[in-house]
C-alpha cells in the first residue's frame, strides 16, 4: 500500500491533467448512461401520450437524447486525448525521476545485479507504471465517481433498487475480480518463475546450438525447451480463463440488475408511486451503469504484477550508493600522479579479494603495463581509478590527494578509460565518440580512429561516420567495438588514460599496430595498459605482473625508451 | 548487418496464415459468442414484453414471474456463453503459440548456428518469448471481433426488421459508414506510424539505453547532462505519439459518434411513432433495447484492431527470423538424403572443389581442395574471416557447400543421414556452452534422464583433467551448472568441453582453437588433455597458438576463402614468427618471440 501511495506521490505534478482525464471518462459513462435513460423514458412517455391521445412536450426531450449522443461522442475523444497526453507526460516524469534515482548508483550499487537482467526486469516494470494511470487509477476513480453518481440518482426514485444496484455493482465491479485474482495467484506465480526457466532453457537451445547438434542433443534440448514454455502457456491460458470470467461476471451483473430493477419497480408502479417512463429510465440505468465497472477486472487482475513493480523499482530506487561524494571537495591537484597505496579490495558481497596489497605509482607521461591471466585483478584497478568502488583498505591518491576528497565528477574528468564492459548506445557512431567530448571536431574523432586503427572500417560504411550502432543499428564484432572504445577513450584527451584489454578480439597485426600507436602518439598522456596480450616491452616504461589480485613481478623492459627510468 | 526486411503486408498475411492451426477452437469461440448474442436479442424481447405488459396493460408483478424467471435463466446462458467463448480464444492463441514455437524451434534447428550467426542470442529467445505472447491477441481478441463485427450485426438487424423496418434502415444506413471511415482513419494513422515506428521505438528505449550505458556516461562526465536528454526524450516521444494518437482517435470518435446519433435518431423516431400510434410500444422498447447490442461488436472491433496492430509490430521478429535462410544449399532433414551408414574410422575425408556462398552473397570458402588423412591431425592457421572456421562447418554439416562436394570414403556427405555422420563426429568449440544441467548431463550431453555411463563419465573427467575440480564440489557430478548455477573458470569450461569429447569417443575430432582465451596455466592443463584426445583420432584443429599448434602433423594455411599453402608446423612457425598469439606468461622468455619452437 505505501508502494502505491508513493506512486501517486510521483505523479503528483500531473494531477491536473489526471484529474480532468478521469472527469472525462466519467462524463462519457454518464452520458451514455443519460442517453439510453432519456431514450427509455421518452418512449415510454410518447407511448403513453399516444394511447391516452394527448400531446407533450417532446422538444425538450427529444433535444435531451441528441445532446447526450453528441456530449458522449465529444468527451469519449477529448477523454482519449488527455488520458494518453496525461500518461506520457507521467512517462516523461517517471523516466527521469528513475534516471536520476539510478545515475549516482552506477555501477558499483547495480553491479550487484547482473546487468542484462536488471535491464530487461527494469523493461517491464517501467512499462508496468507507466502504464498504471491508464489501466488501474482511471478505472478506480471513474467506477467510484460514476457509480456514486447512478446509485444516488436512482436512489432519488427507489433506496431499495439504489442499494441492489451498488450491490451488484461492488459484487461485479471489486469482490469477484479480486476473488479472480486470489484464485489465480498460483498460476501467476509459474508464469514469473516459469517465464525464467522459459528464457534460461531457450537460451541454452540457441546459444549451445553448435554443441546440441554436433552432439545430436538437439532434440532432448527441445523437448526440455518446449516443455518449460508450455507450462507458462498453460499458466496464462488459466489466468485468461478467469479473466474471462469476471468479465462475463459483469455483464451477468447488468443482467441481474435488470431482473432487480422489475421486482423492486414494478410494485411501486402498481402502488402508483413511480411512473411508467421512470420505471424504464431506471431499468435502462441500471444496464448502462455496468460500463463504468467493465475496465475493472483488467485493472485489479494485474494489480499485483504491478505492485511488484512498484516495490521492485523503488527498491532499486532506494539502494544506496557504493561510493559517497565528499560534503566539501578539495580543489584538484596540479601534480597529475596517480598512486595506489597497499590497496585492497573485494567486490559487496564476495569473500574473495579481487585486489591485494597493491602499490602502483603511474607518472605524468609514464606507460605502464598490467599484464596477467584473466581474472587476476587488472580490471580492478580501473574501477577503483575511478571511484566507482573505495578500496576496502589502503587508499588511491592522485597528486597526493585521497581521491575520496576529490569531486567525483573532476576525478573522472582527467582519466579516460576504454574498457571492457563499454556501452554502445543507439546513435551514431559519431554521437557515440562525441560522448567523450561533444566539442570534438571531425578531424579530431578521425584522428583519434585512425590510432584506434577503426577508421578505415568506418569509412567502408555505406554511412560512415553517420552509421548506426547500438542495439537496433548495425552489429559490430567484439573487436571492432574494443577499438571504438579505445578511439573514444583518446579523443577525451585527459591526461590519464586506462586502456582495459584494447586488444581482446583483434589479430595479432592489428593488435601490434594500435599498441604501437596508442603508446607512441600520445607523449603527453600517462597510460595504464591493462592486457593479457604479450605487449612489445619497449613499449612501456614499467610492467607489472598480478595474479589472483597481487602484484607478483615488476619489470623494467630492457631497452625502456623514456630518459626518467632510474 | 541489415535484417531481412519485413513489411507489415507481410507479417499480417503470416499471422492469419498461422490461424488455420487453430481454427476449431476459433470457430467455436465465434459460435458461441454468436449464441449468447442470439440469447441477447431474446432477453430485450422478454424484457421488452414484461415492461409493456406492466405499463401499457396493467399487469402486475405476480403475473411476470414466469417471464423474471426465464429472464434469470437467459442471463446464465449468456454467462456462460461469454465465459465459455471468450475461453475459447484463449485457447486458440496459445495453440497458435505452441505451433508457431515448434516451427521457429525447427527452423532455427535447420539454420543451425551458422545460419544465426549474426543474430544476437537475446533477439532469437525473445521472437521464441515475448513475440510469441505478444502475438496471442491477434487470436484470442482480432480474429474473433472481426468475424462477430459482421455476424452479430446482421443477427440483430435481422430481429428488428418484422418489428420495426424504419429503425432497420437507420441501423443499416450507419453500420456501414462506421468500419469504413475507420478504415480510412486507420489507414492514415498506420501510413502515419510505419514512417515514424523506428524514432518512437528509439525514443521509447532510450531509457533503457541510458540506464545500460550509465557506467560509461560517467566515465565520459556525461551522465548528469545524460538526465536533460532523458527528459527531452520523453518529451519528443510524447509530441510524437500524440501526433499519432490524435489522428488514430479520430477512428473512435467516427465510432462513438455514428453508434451514439444513431441510438439517438432510432429512439426519437420511435417515441414520434408511438405518440402517433403507428408503432406498438411492445415494438419500440424492444428494437431501442437492441440498438446499443447493435453497435457493441462494432466497437470492439475498434479496440481489437488496436491488438492487431501490436501484434503485427511484434510478429516482425518472429517473421524476420523464419525468412532467414540456411547458409548453403543442404535442405534440411530432406527425405532425399540416403541413410548411408558411415565409419569415421579410417575415413578419408575429401573437400572437392569446394565453394560456399551465403544467400546475402558473401563468400565463405572458394573452391577449396582438401583432403584429410585418417589418423592425421591437420591444424588450419590463417587471418581471422579467412575461412578456416568454414572449413569446420561443412565436416560438421553446419553449412552445406554451394558448389563441389565433401566427401567421406567417397561418399558425398550430403547424401549421408547427418545424425548418423555427426555420431561420428566430436566437435569443441571456442567457447562451448555450459548448460543449465548437472555436470553429469553436461558431459554426456543426456538431459531428459537418459543412461550415463558412470566408469565412462569417471574416465572423461580425468583424461580431461576435471576430475579433482569435480571432486572437490560438495555435489560433484551433481553440481548444477549454467545460468543459476556453480560458474566454471575459462579454463574449466574447456576441460569440460574436453571431457564431454572423451565421453562421446567419437573417431572423428574437430577443434575450433581450444585455448583462445586461457591464460599459460589453463592452456597447459588443457594441451595436456589434448593431446589424449587428439592421439589415435582423425583431427582437425583452427590453430593460433604454439600450445596446440605442437599437436598438427601438417599445416594447412586458409586465407581469403582458399588454402594458400601445405605445410609443417615448425615451417610454419619459421615463417610467421609473430602472427601467433601467445597468452601472457610468468616466464622471462616469454614475450613476442615466445612462439618460436
Amino acid at each position: 500500500m505505501s508502494d502505491f501511495l508513493r506512486l501517486l506521490q510521483l505523479m503528483r505534478p500531473y494531477w491536473g491533467w489526471l484529474v480532468l482525464s478521469a472527469f472525462l471518462a466519467s462524463v462519457t459513462v454518464l452520458a451514455n448512461a443519460a442517453l439510453l435513460g432519456t431514450s427509455g423514458w421518452f418512449i415510454t412517455a410518447m407511448g403513453l401520450a399516444g394511447v391516452a391521445g394527448v400531446s407533450m412536450n417532446y422538444f425538450t426531450p427529444a433535444a435531451m437524447i441528441r445532446g447526450f449522443a453528441i456530449l458522449r461522442t465529444v468527451s469519449r475523444y477529448a477523454e482519449r486525448v488527455i488520458s494518453h497526453e496525461a500518461t506520457l507526460r507521467v512517462l516523461a516524469g517517471l523516466r527521469v525521476w528513475l534516471y536520476k534515482k539510478l545515475e549516482p548508483l552506477a555501477p558499483g550499487a547495480l553491479a550487484t545485479n547482473r546487468a542484462a537482467d536488471l535491464s530487461t526486469r527494469l523493461q517491464g516494470d517501467v512499462d508496468r507504471l507507466e502504464q498504471v494511470f491508464l489501466r488501474f487509477i482511471s478505472p478506480i476513480a471513474v467506477a467510484l465517481f460514476c457509480g456514486i453518481v447512478l446509485v444516488a440518482f436512482t436512489a432519488l426514485w427507489s433506496l431499495d433498487f439504489a442499494i441492489a444496484l451498488a450491490l451488484l455493482l461492488i459484487l461485479s465491479g471489486l469482490v469477484l475480480p479480486l476473488a479472480v485474482e486470489r484464485y489465480g495467484r498460483d498460476d501467476a506465480r509459474q508464469v514469473a518463475r516459469g517465464s525464467v526457466e522459459t528464457n534460461i532453457a531457450l537460451t541454452d537451445t540457441v546459444e549451445g546450438l553448435a554443441d546440441l547438434q554436433s552432439y545430436g542433443a538437439f532434440d532432448q534440448a527441445k523437448r526440455r525447451g518446449h516443455e518449460v514454455a508450455d507450462t507458462v502457456v498453460f499458466a496464462n491460458w488459466r489466468l485468461a480463463r478467469n479473466s474471462a470470467v469476471a468479465t462475463a461476471g459483469i455483464g451477468l451483473a447488468a443482467q441481474l440488475a435488470v431482473i432487480a430493477a422489475l421486482l423492486i419497480l414494478i410494485p411501486l408502479f402498481e402502488r402508483g408511486a413511480l411512473s411508467g417512463p421512470d420505471l424504464v429510465m431506471l431499468t435502462l440505468l441500471a444496464i448502462a451503469a455496468f460500463e463504468a465497472v467493465m475496465p475493472m477486472p483488467a485493472a485489479l487482475l494485474t494489480l499485483s504484477a504491478t505492485l511488484a513493480s512498484a516495490r521492485r523499482i523503488f527498491a532499486l530506487a532506494d539502494t544506496e550508493p557504493v561510493v559517497k561524494e565528499p560534503a566539501r571537495p578539495v580543489p584538484l591537484p596540479v601534480d597529475m600522479t596517480f598512486q595506489f597505496n597497499d590497496v585492497s579490495f573485494s567486490y559487496p558481497g564476495q569473500e574473495r579479494a579481487a585486489v591485494r596489497n597493491a602499490d602502483l605509482t603511474l607518472a605524468p607521461r609514464r606507460r605502464i603495463g598490467v599484464l596477467g591471466p584473466s581474472g587476476s585483478g587488472k580490471s580492478t584497478l580501473g574501477a577503483l581509478a575511478l571511484r566507482f568502488f573505495d578500496p576496502t583498505s589502503g587508499s588511491v591518491l592522485l597528486g597526493g590527494v585521497n581521491i575520496r576528497d576529490l569531486s567525483a565528477d573532476e576525478l573522472r574528468s582527467h582519466i579516460a578509460v576504454a574498457s571492457q564492459t563499454d556501452h554502445f548506445f543507439t546513435a551514431t557512431i559519431r554521437d557515440n565518440l562525441r560522448i567523450a567530448r561533444p566539442t570534438a571536431a571531425p578531424e579530431e574523432i578521425e584522428d583519434a580512429c585512425r590510432m584506434a586503427q577503426i577508421h578505415d572500417f568506418i569509412v567502408a560504411q555505406p554511412d560512415g561516420y553517420d552509421t548506426f550502432v547500438g542495439a537496433a543499428g548495425l552489429k559490430l564484432s567484439g573487436g571492432q567495438l574494443r577499438r571504438l572504445t579505445v578511439a573514444r577513450a583518446i579523443l577525451k584527451d585527459a591526461p590519464i588514460l586506462i586502456l582495459d584489454e584494447p586488444t581482446e578480439g583483434l589479430d595479432g597485426t592489428v593488435a601490434d599496430a594500435l599498441l604501437a600507436a596508442v603508446l607512441t602518439g600520445l607523449p603527453d598522456k600517462s597510460i595504464l595498459l591493462i592486457t593479457h596480450y604479450p605487449v612489445r616491452p619497449e613499449l612501456l616504461d614499467e610492467m607489472i605482473v598480478m595474479e589472483d589480485g597481487a602484484i607478483v613481478e615488476r619489470r623494467m623492459p630492457p631497452q625502456s625508451s623514456t630518459p626518467d627510468t632510474e | 548487418m541489415s535484417k531481412p526486411d519485413v513489411d507489415k503486408a507481410t507479417t499480417a498475411d503470416f499471422l492469419k496464415a498461422r490461424s488455420g492451426g487453430a481454427k476449431a477452437a476459433l470457430r467455436l469461440a465465434v459460435g458461441v459468442t454468436l449464441v449468447g448474442g442470439v440469447l441477447a436479442i431474446a432477453q430485450a424481447w422478454v424484457c421488452a414484453w414484461i415492461i409493456s405488459d406492466v405499463v401499457f396493460n396493467g399487469a402486475g408483478l405476480t403475473e411476470q414471474t414466469p417471464r423474471l424467471l426465464i429472464l434469470f435463466a437467459l442471463a446464465l446462458a449468456r454467462f456462460a456463453c461469454s465465459a465459455f467463448g471468450e475461453t475459447q480464444s484463449a485457447t486458440a492463441a496459445a495453440e497458435v503459440h505452441r505451433t508457431l514455437r515448434r516451427e521457429v524451434l525447427s527452423h532455427i534447428n535447420a539454420l543451425g548456428p551458422v545460419g544465426l550467426a549474426d543474430r544476437a542470442t537475446g533477439e532469437t529467445v525473445a521472437a521464441l518469448t515475448d513475440s510469441l505472447r505478444a502475438i496471442e491477441p491477434y487470436y484470442s481478441r482480432y480474429l474473433p471481433a472481426a468475424s462477430l463485427a459482421a455476424l452479430l450485426p446482421s443477427a440483430i438487424f435481422l430481429a428488428v426488421v418484422p418489428y420495426d423496418w424504419i429503425s432497420a434502415i437507420v441501423l443499416i444506413v450507419t453500420a456501414p459508414m462506421i468500419p469504413l471511415f475507420m478504415v480510412l482513419i486507420g489507414a492514415g494513422a498506420e501510413r502515419l506510424n510505419q514512417r515514424q515506428w523506428r524514432k518512437l521505438a528509439r525514443l521509447s528505449g532510450h531509457l533503457l539505453d541510458a540506464i545500460q550505458g550509465l557506467t560509461t556516461l560517467k566515465v565520459f562526465g556525461a551522465s548528469r547532462r545524460e538526465a536533460a536528454n532523458v527528459a527531452a526524450m520523453a518529451d519528443d516521444y510524447r509530441r510524437e505519439t500524440m501526433g499519432i494518437l490524435r489522428l488514430a482517435f479520430l477512428s473512435s470518435l467516427v465510432l462513438e459518434f455514428f453508434a451514439s446519433i444513431s441510438i439517438a435518431l432510432v429512439a426519437v423516431f420511435i417515441g414520434f411513432r408511438l405518440l402517433w400510434g403507428d408503432l406498438s410500444f411492445f415494438n419500440g422498447f424492444f428494437v431501442l433495447l437492441l440498438a446499443p447490442e447493435f453497435y457493441l461488436p462494432l466497437r470492439t472491433l475498434g479496440s481489437a484492431y488496436h491488438s492487431r496492430m501490436e501484434a503485427i509490430g511484434a510478429g516482425e521478429r518472429i517473421v524476420a527470423l523464419l525468412s532467414l535462410e540456411p547458409a548453403g544449399a543442404r535442405p534440411p532433414d530432406s527425405g532425399s538424403v540416403k541413410h548411408v551408414d558411415v565409419d569415421g574410422r579410417d575415413s578419408r575425408i575429401q573437400l572437392d572443389g569446394v565453394s560456399v556462398e551465403f544467400p546475402d552473397g558473401r563468400i565463405g570458402l572458394r573452391s577449396v581442395d582438401l583432403e584429410i588423412i585418417p589418423g592425421e591431425t591437420l591444424a588450419l592457421v590463417g587471418p581471422s574471416g579467412g575461412g578456416k572456421s568454414m572449413v569446420l562447418n561443412l565436416l560438421l554439416g553446419f553449412v552445406s557447400p554451394s558448389k563441389g562436394h565433401v566427401r567421406v570414403n567417397d561418399l558425398v556427405l550430403d547424401d549421408i543421414d547427418l545424425s548418423c555422420w555427426r555420431d561420428e563426429v566430436t566437435y569443441l568449440p571456442q567457447r562451448p556452452h555450459v548448460f543449465d544441467a548437472s555436470i553429469r548431463s553436461n558431459i554426456a550431453m543426456q538431459f531428459d534422464g537418459g543412461p550415463v555411463d558412470g566408469d565412462r563419465l569417471l574416465d572423461a573427467a580425468r583424461r580431461a583433467h576435471i576430475d579433482h575440480v569435480i571432486s572437490a564440489l560438495p555435489e560433484g557430478f551433481d553440481t548444477r551448472l549454467g545460468e543459476r548455477g556453480y560458474g566454471l573458470s575459462g579454463g574449466e569450461v574447456q576441460r569440460l568441453a574436453l571431457a564431454r569429447a572423451f565421453y562421446r569417443d567419437a573417431p572423428i575430432v574437430l577443434i575450433d582453437e581450444a585455448t583462445a582465451h586461457l591464460d599459460s596455466e589453463s592452456e597447459a592443463i588443457v594441451a595436456d588433455g589434448l593431446a589424449n584426445l587428439v592421439a589415435n583420432r582423425t583431427c582437425v584443429m583452427i590453430a593460433h597458438r604454439s600450445a596446440t599448434l605442437q599437436f598438427a602433423d601438417r599445416v594447412a594455411v586458409i586465407d581469403d576463402g582458399t588454402v594458400k599453402e601445405i605445410t609443417t608446423p615448425s615451417g610454419w612457425i619459421t615463417a610467421n614468427p609473430t602472427a601467433l598469439v601467445e597468452p601472457f606468461s610468468l616466464s622471462p622468455s616469454t614475450g613476442p618471440e615466445g612462439g618460436e619452437p
